[in-house]
């Protein structure tokens, strides 16, 4: 018995430590590139002149595809900014995802919306299209909504690349709020291309909680009031402008946020559009993209900006936010479980060699350890058998590491775009960046186990995202 | 966080356990009086005090001390960034009032000329300053045309600002050479161009995209001269950027055909566009030899450019290409139809539409049928009418004549 739990014990406290040593290291490595890239992009971006493609006839033709679902309160504000975006050779396409409240109607009635005698076929798997509406008004041409059946947000989108028909896609959620140089910023990498092709572009999303709305645009940038907004707002700079950018200079980008990537509407048709077996449809999409072209030996690119495109309304409360991570997290081992060819596969590049294991060791099961870890560090309390000031030197030594990783991060905001305007936010994200490892990361590690446990029940659900409407703000 | 400090306690109890029993010996005497030691004593206590392996004690105190000093120099920087940035706003507000000021006066007052330039001369004494000066009077010489333009030119040679963007274009750094090229391009200074040429074939895009801007605009004869010694792609994003110019600028138009061979694909999809942008209709015969290009997207421009500009005479060779062509090129021969309606390939059409399933092919080679006016339009009535089982034609063809479909 004491045998076992000795070799139980090793396992346990080597596999601990080492993956915390291996994951600190590769944050410190991540922070490495994302600051040469950054400062690579910034450089380059200084003397572009967007305004030429805003009219240009050589730019490339773009469908945006919004799929709603309920999204009543803010469709029609949101359409009008979708409407509004900088860029002269795209459509609109809104995909009325079998909603239940009355957004088809608010759009039939706000933009003279009726049923056409559209034809298309189903290229990709999707519930029934009922109906594709166009506007009596000549004003909102580009506008092309969707009415369909019930069949979830890749359902939605598998719709609107059925009806669209320009080069390239854009997939967005149709409760966020674009910049509306977005299109410009985003098609930029695209037309770039000169030997590789680029199948997809994403961009930083950006929180919007607390900012001031109007219309459908965002008039004043504030730092969520809320706590748990505002550390998210800490977490998805890290997350961007650290971990994607350096992720994408070393080519093993694996995920693309819903919330707004741009994509070859070509290559993503071909590759099969997005699954509807997953609810991490995202990022399954650029794995498997990315998976076709090196399967057919094609040279791509997969791109990521750091600008600030998008602005979404995140959880601000531990309820909706559980459903959230629980829904990323089972995503993420949907995705992993699907592709798992690709594990430390060279032929499929960076992807197999860099990106997937880095996904599957620090991001699906780094929460997992971390939990076991919590377990051991209980089961020494309990049992007395703790070093208090070793546990001390310990925690300083993981607290001040995750700090200073958080305050590179703002720094990296402070030097590229600085969208916190006022000095006292962003001392507001400083003190949150000492309190999120306390008291933030905690609740998101455990959603995350809870995540792994729903998808181990088959609990699969979506999970509803209440949100309180931008409007409110 | 807890889980890794948990998880390496017991860790680092078990490397002391097989550590030397020395590690572990507490020097509570201590009785030496040499700082050195007193140190080293104090510093073992330290480590002693966790029971744990020093070198790992030592790591970890390290790693705390580097996040630490880490944490507060960033915070540092984070301020001073801010204060700077601030700072550099408010100069660059005030220099740009006040440059703005004297410009003005300079260029539409003779009367206080002198005086405005002795004092832009007083104002922008340093680097920072002439380089405001520098980017107000681009600023400014874009919205202007003729003599003041000019007259920008002049004082901009007169102030001796020329050398700042020579040094620039000539600097090691590439985000120098861009400065200086882009600033040489707009005040029409060629002291450079053996430079810019030089950057044309440059590893760095944006050098390279600079280098060929400047050379557009510094060019008299043929501003697109250097697209014969272009070896690199031109991107999309590079062909936009020399459109808009062109258009901007109003420069000359050369015949673009000849660069219809060239060996860089990318310089021959521009020339295409081009001819179409330009509506230069001349060029019949070398299209229909670049129907033939072993390159799929030269051919697609090739036969987009047949509709944009309306060449009908290709008629028969896009029949002819049709059938073997991809699926991307097919659409385009379609579309060129579409845009160029003629009755005498209407059975050609009807037969696309018989013939293939993709839903895009059926609906442009319907567009191209109904474009034809009254006898395309009956034609399809008929089909409508007709019941075939093999096509349901009702949906295609309400599809194109409904109007609400742009």
């Amino acid at each position: 018995m004491d045998r076992a739990y000795d070799i139980l014990k090793y396992f346990v406290l080597n596999g601990v430590f080492i993956i915390t040593a291996l994951i600190f290291t590769t944050y410190l490595i991540l922070t490495i590139f994302s600051a040469i890239t950054l400062r690579k992009y910034l450089r380059k971006n200084s003397y572009v002149d967007y305004n030429s493609i805003v009219a240009s006839p050589l730019a490339p033709s773009l469908s945006v595809i919004a799929p709603a679902y309920n999204e009543s309160e803010t469709i029609i504000d949101n359409i009008r900014t979708l409407l509004s975006l900088y860029y002269n050779n795209y459509e609109v396409v809104v995909v009325n995802d079998g909603s239940k409240d009355d957004s088809l109607e608010k759009m039939i009635s706000a933009y003279d919306l009726e049923k056409v005698n559209y034809y298309f076929d189903y290229r990709l798997p999707c519930k029934r299209i009922r109906g594709v509406y166009k506007s009596k008004n000549r004003s909102f041409k580009k506008l092309t909504v969707i009415d369909k059946a019930n069949g979830g947000k890749a359902d939605a989108l598998n719709a609107g690349l059925n009806v669209c028909r320009n080069d390239l896609v854009v997939s967005i959620d149709a409760d966020s709020i674009m910049e509306p140089d977005a299109l410009l910023k985003l098609v930029k990498p695209f037309m770039e291309a000169k030997d590789k092709r680029v199948i997809g572009a994403g961009g930083v999303i950006r929180i919007a909680n607390s900012c001031e709305i109007a219309d459908g645009h965002i008039q004043k940038i504030n730092l969520p009031k809320k706590f748990l907004p505002r550390a998210q707002v800490m977490e998805y700079t890290r997350a961007f402008l650290m971990g994607r950018m350096a992720w994408s200079e070393l080519d093993g980008l694996l995920l693309i946020s819903g919330a707004l990537g741009m994509f070859d509407r070509e290559i993503v048709i071909t590759a099969g559009g997005y699954s509807i077996n997953t609810v991490g449809e995202d990022m399954e999409l650029v794995v498997r993209i990315r998976r076709y072209m090196a399967e057919h030996d094609l040279d791509y690119d997969v791109i990521y900006i750091p600008d600030p495109l998008c602005w979404t309304e995140v959880p601000s409360t531990v309820k909706v936010l559980a459903r959230q991570r629980s829904r990323w997290t089972r995503g993420t081992m949907e995705t992993l479980a699907t592709h798992r060819k690709l594990f430390f596969n060279k032929k499929y590049g960076k992807l197999g060699l860099l990106g997937y294991p880095y996904w599957l060791a620090f991001e699906y099961l780094a929460p997992i350890v971390e939990f076991l870890g919590i377990c051991w560090f209980v089961f020494l309390v309990i049992t007395n058998s703790l070093n208090w000031p070793f546990f001390l030197l310990l925690f300083g030594f993981v607290y001040f590491f995750a700090v200073s990783l958080s305050i590179w991060a703002i720094l990296f905001e402070e030097i590229t775009f600085h969208k916190y305007e006022k000095r006292r936010d962003v001392l507001r994200l400083v003190a949150i960046a000492f309190l999120e490892p306390l008291f933030y990361h905690p609740i998101v590690m455990l959603m995350t186990i809870k995540g792994n446990i729903d998808k181990i029940f088959n609990r699969n659900k979506w999970g509803k995202m209440e949100r309180k409407g931008f409007g409110k703000n | 966080m807890l889980a890794a400090t948990g998880a390496m306690d017991t860790y680092a109890q078990e490397i002391a356990d097989s550590m030397p029993s020395d590690s572990t010996v507490v020097d509570t005497t201590m009785t030496a009086q040499d700082p050195v030691e007193v140190l080293s004593v104090y510093g073992r206590r330290i480590l002693n005090r966790f029971e744990k392996s020093p070198l790992l004690v030592t790591i970890l105190y390290i790693v705390i001390l580097y996040s630490i000093i880490t944490l507060i120099t960033l915070l540092i920087i984070i301020l001073l960034n801010r204060t700077r940035l601030q700072r550099e706003e408010a100069l660059t507000e005030y220099l740009l009032e006040r440059y703005q000021l004297l410009l003005m006066n300079y260029l539409f007052d003779e009367e206080h000329q002198e005086l405005a330039f002795l004092e832009l001369d007083e104002v922008a004494d340093n680097r920072v300053n002439r380089q405001v000066l520098i980017d107000q009077m681009i600023d400014l010489s874009v919205n202007l045309k003729g003599e003041i333009k000019e007259d920008i030119q002049k004082l901009y040679l007169r102030l001796g600002l020329k050398r700042d963007s020579l040094e620039k274009a000539y600097s090691r750094k590439w985000h120098q050479n861009v400065k200086g090229f882009r600033e040489l391009a707009f005040m029409n200074i060629r002291d450079a161009n053996e430079q810019i040429m030089k950057s044309l074939n440059a590893s760095n895009e944006i050098l390279r995209m600079e280098a060929q801007i400047a050379m557009v605009r510094l060019s008299d004869g043929n501003p697109y001269e250097f697209l014969h010694m272009l070896k690199k792609p031109l991107s999309l994003w590079e062909q936009v950027t020399l459109h808009e110019l062109q258009i901007q600028h109003n420069l000359v138009v050369p015949d673009f055909k000849q660069w219809f061979y060239s060996e860089n694909v990318s310089v021959v999809m521009f020339a295409l566009e081009m001819v179409s942008w330009y509506k230069q209709r001349g060029v019949g015969k070398e299209l229909i030899v670049l129907f033939e290009h072993e390159n799929e997207q030269v051919r697609n421009k090739a036969f987009k450019v047949c509709g944009d500009i309306g060449l009908k005479m290709v008629f028969p060779a896009l029949v002819l290409r049709y059938p073997g062509e991809i699926f991307k090129n097919k659409l385009e021969i379609l579309h060129a139809f579409a845009k160029m309606p003629d009755e005498k390939y209407l059975k050609f059409l009807k037969s696309v539409l018989d013939s293939e399933d993709d839903v895009q092919l059926q609906i442009e080679a319907t567009k191209a049928m109904e474009n034809t006016g009254e006898p395309g339009i009956s034609m399809l009535i008929k089909l409508m009418k007709s019941k075939s089982e093999y096509k349901n034609y009702q949906i295609i063809i309400r599809h194109v004549l409904d109007g609400r479909i742009y």
